[in-house]
């Protein structure tokens, strides 16, 4: 580059890139590529170490021996305690669920639609509160109520009602868990209403549906996606909780996520312990991926 | 059998009026215009009407019934939103047939009725589609055909024609007054374009802060605005505060003294005029004639405003047609000029 009178030469005009490759990188591609592989390796790097370690053989006294087995697997599938695990699980779950839908979605509705904006702020951050206190905490605290001389016996025992037995029952386990994602799923639930047009449920009404009509054809069809969302949560969480079924479950009840660290911890059966988080993790991922493709069906039409 | 009165209503936000004490009745098959700037109450008016909104004192009659406490899903009324409102997870023709459906009607009825109202609007060819696969103006459409296949006994429209450009606006304007007159429904139809409320109302009900300011024909609010904000909203852009001064004598703020119909008037007033009642270098005899100077000229294609200013210090705006519409030369700026305006070209108009 020397005589300033030149044409400029070819090359530097030349949109290298595209020219040669005929579809570019995107510009952050640079700087996203470092973020995104650490993201993986945390996020994979686990999950295959904890695969890998299922296919091993577990000696007592030597604990991990290298191998490629399914024997923890087949352990399981042998096994009709670790199944009954498994169903208790699943069942304990789908109620959990099914009962914050239930509960959350008139919550959820009530602070998009009735609440002043005020008690909409204060209403909100009193359901998230309790997401700032760990839910080993907001566990003990049902232990306090549901024992069997706790604040729920007496305060029915006030009304002349004899005390029931709820600590250490399934029925305690559901009321724990519930309380515990109530506020995932009202958090969730309120954010896709707050995008329904207020105006879609008054158009309905000109047109002459009552209130039932309106939630069943116009605002329940529209909040899919959220209830879906929602309940996906919820059911993840409560399929993988820990401290309610231990802490208010008490000894004899038992669901997955306690057994798979008994068994890693207590046992120090480590191979099977993974392959119980994997069947765990299979099952969850299933449930929820069919849930997901049945629901999408119907909404995909109007939502794409 | 389906007048609309509405009798005192008021509706309080915390003890603040949003609309304060509003009576109007509304003949079986007229279609009045609410009109009026932002804010003033058409839209909580309506929507009272409608059922939406509670109201905090008086009674609203359809057809001689009280409906003051019904539930919207019972009054048999069609109402068309500001942004359609329309079902997005339906199509246009389940749209359509959604009211039909909540009345029960048989599934052969309800697929004949749909596609009359749909071809009433045009769109029968539609259908099949999504409301978000149709432009603004066919949702317009589709919004209007659910509202009327359910043959309501009032129609209510709130700023339906405001999200649509100025040609399609123009077009749906002449299709709701055909369709409305063609059924003979009674309608309310809100809006904040004078233009929109007189080329289609029969009447024109001008709020202004939870009032009615003024109401009657289109051309008695347009000809003859009985306040300063009714003159104000109607065009008039030149209003001109001063005192009556005798029989038929104004005297302007500026001292200029004027000749007007007075018409048993006495106090402030502001005489209000168009800007095409204003005659520029005009024949020397007319009554009124002031001495101005031209102080800006605006273009605009068939028209040419011209402010002026009289020594006095008064600013008037007179209207003239451009030399595309067969006027005179335009004047330039700074050129000293006659104005002049017979005594009835304006009226009086109180503070
Ligand atoms: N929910 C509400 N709470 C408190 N004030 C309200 C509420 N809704 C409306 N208002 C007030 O009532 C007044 C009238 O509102 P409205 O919506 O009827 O006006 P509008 O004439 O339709 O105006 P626009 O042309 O902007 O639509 C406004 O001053 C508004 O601030
Ligand atoms: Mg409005």
């Amino acid at each position: 580059m020397t005589g300033s009178s030149s044409p400029p030469s070819p090359a530097l005009t030349l949109p290298a890139p595209r020219a040669r490759g005929g579809w570019r990188l995107p510009p952050a591609f640079g700087l996203a590529t470092p973020a995104t592989l650490f993201v993986l390796i945390a996020l994979i790097g686990p999950l295959l170490l904890m695969f890998r370690y299922s296919l091993n053989r577990f000696v007592p006294g030597q604990m991990m021996v290298e191998a490629l087995t399914l024997a923890n697997y087949a352990k399981f599938f042998g096994d009709s305690f670790y199944q009954e695990v498994l169903g208790t699980t699943v069942w304990v779950s789908a109620l959990s669920t099914l009962l914050c839908l239930v509960a959350g979605f008139p919550v959820a509705y009530f602070l998009v639609r009735q609440a002043s904006p005020v008690w909409k702020g204060r209403l909100l951050l009193l359901v998230i509160l309790p997401l700032l206190m760990g839910n080993a905490v907001r566990t003990a605290a049902w232990m306090v109520i549901l024992g069997d001389k706790g604040l729920f016996n007496a305060v029915i025992g006030v009304i002349g009602i004899s005390p029931v037995k709820l600590m250490y029952t399934p029925t305690a386990v559901v009321i724990g868990l519930v309380s515990v994602l109530l506020p995932f799923m009202i958090v969730t639930l309120q954010s896709v209403l707050e995008g329904i047009d207020a105006n879609l449920e008054s158009a309905a009404a000109s047109l002459g549906a009552g209130h039932l009509t309106t939630l069943w054809r116009v605002v329940l069809p529209l909040a899919l996606p959220g209830i879906l969302a929602g309940t996906l949560l919820c059911f993840i969480l409560s399929m993988n909780a820990y401290a309610p079924p231990v802490l208010i479950g008490g000894p004899s009840f038992h669901m997955m996520a306690p057994t798979v660290y008994q068994q890693v911890a207590k046992a120090m059966n480590w191979p099977f312990g993974a392959a119980l988080a994997f069947v765990l993790m299979a099952v969850t991922l299933v449930l929820t991926t069919s849930a997901n493709i049945l629901v999408q069906r119907r909404y995909r039409r109007w939502s794409e | 059998m389906s007048e609309v009165v509405l009798q005192s209503i008021v509706k309080r936000y915390e003890a603040v009026p949003a609309v304060d004490n509003i009576s109007l009745s509304i003949g079986e098959g007229e279609l009045v215009a609410l009109l009026g700037p932002s804010g003033c109450g058409k839209t909580t008016t309506l929507r009272m009407i409608g059922g939406f909104i509670p109201v905090t004192e008086g009674r609203i009659l359809v057809g001689g019934r009280d409906v003051t406490h019904l539930p919207p899903n019972k009054r048999n009324m069609g109402f068309g939103f500001q942004n359609y409102a329309l079902f997005p997870h339906m199509s246009v023709g389940e749209n359509v047939a959604f009211g039909l459906q909540m009345r029960k009607v048989s599934r052969a009825d309800i697929a004949r009725r749909v596609k009359i109202a749909l071809d009433r609007v045009k769109l029968a060819h539609l259908s099949d589609r999504l409301p978000k696969q149709l432009s603004g103006g066919q949702q317009q459409r589709v919004a209007l055909a659910r509202a009327l296949v359910i043959e309501p006994d009032v129609l209510l429209l709130d700023e339906p024609l405001s999200n649509l450009d100025a040609q399609l606006r123009n077009e749906m304007k002449l299709e709701i007054r055909r369709i409305q007159q063609q059924l003979g429904i009674t309608t309310i139809f809100v809006t904040h374009d004078q233009d929109e409320a007189l080329s289609i109302a029969d009447t024109v009900v001008l709020m202004r802060a939870g009032r009615i300011e003024q109401q009657g024909a289109p051309d008695d609010l347009f000809e003859r605005p009985a306040s300063h904000f009714a003159a104000e909203f109607m065009g008039v852009t030149n209003l001109l505060p001063g005192e009556v001064a005798g029989s038929d004598r104004f005297r302007l703020k500026g001292g200029d003294t004027i000749l007007v119909p007075v018409a048993g008037r006495a106090g402030p007033h502001a005489f209000a005029i168009r800007p095409e009642r204003l005659e520029i270098d005009g024949e020397a005899s007319a009554a009124n004639t002031l001495s101005a100077e031209v102080e800006i000229a605006t273009y605009r294609g068939l028209v040419i405003d011209y402010r002026v200013k009289t020594p006095s210090g008064l600013c008037l705006t007179a209207r003239r047609p451009s030399p595309a519409a067969g006027g005179p030369a335009p004047l330039p700026v700074g050129r000293p000029v006659r104005v002049s305006f017979a005594p009835e070209a304006g009226t009086l108009v109180p503070m």
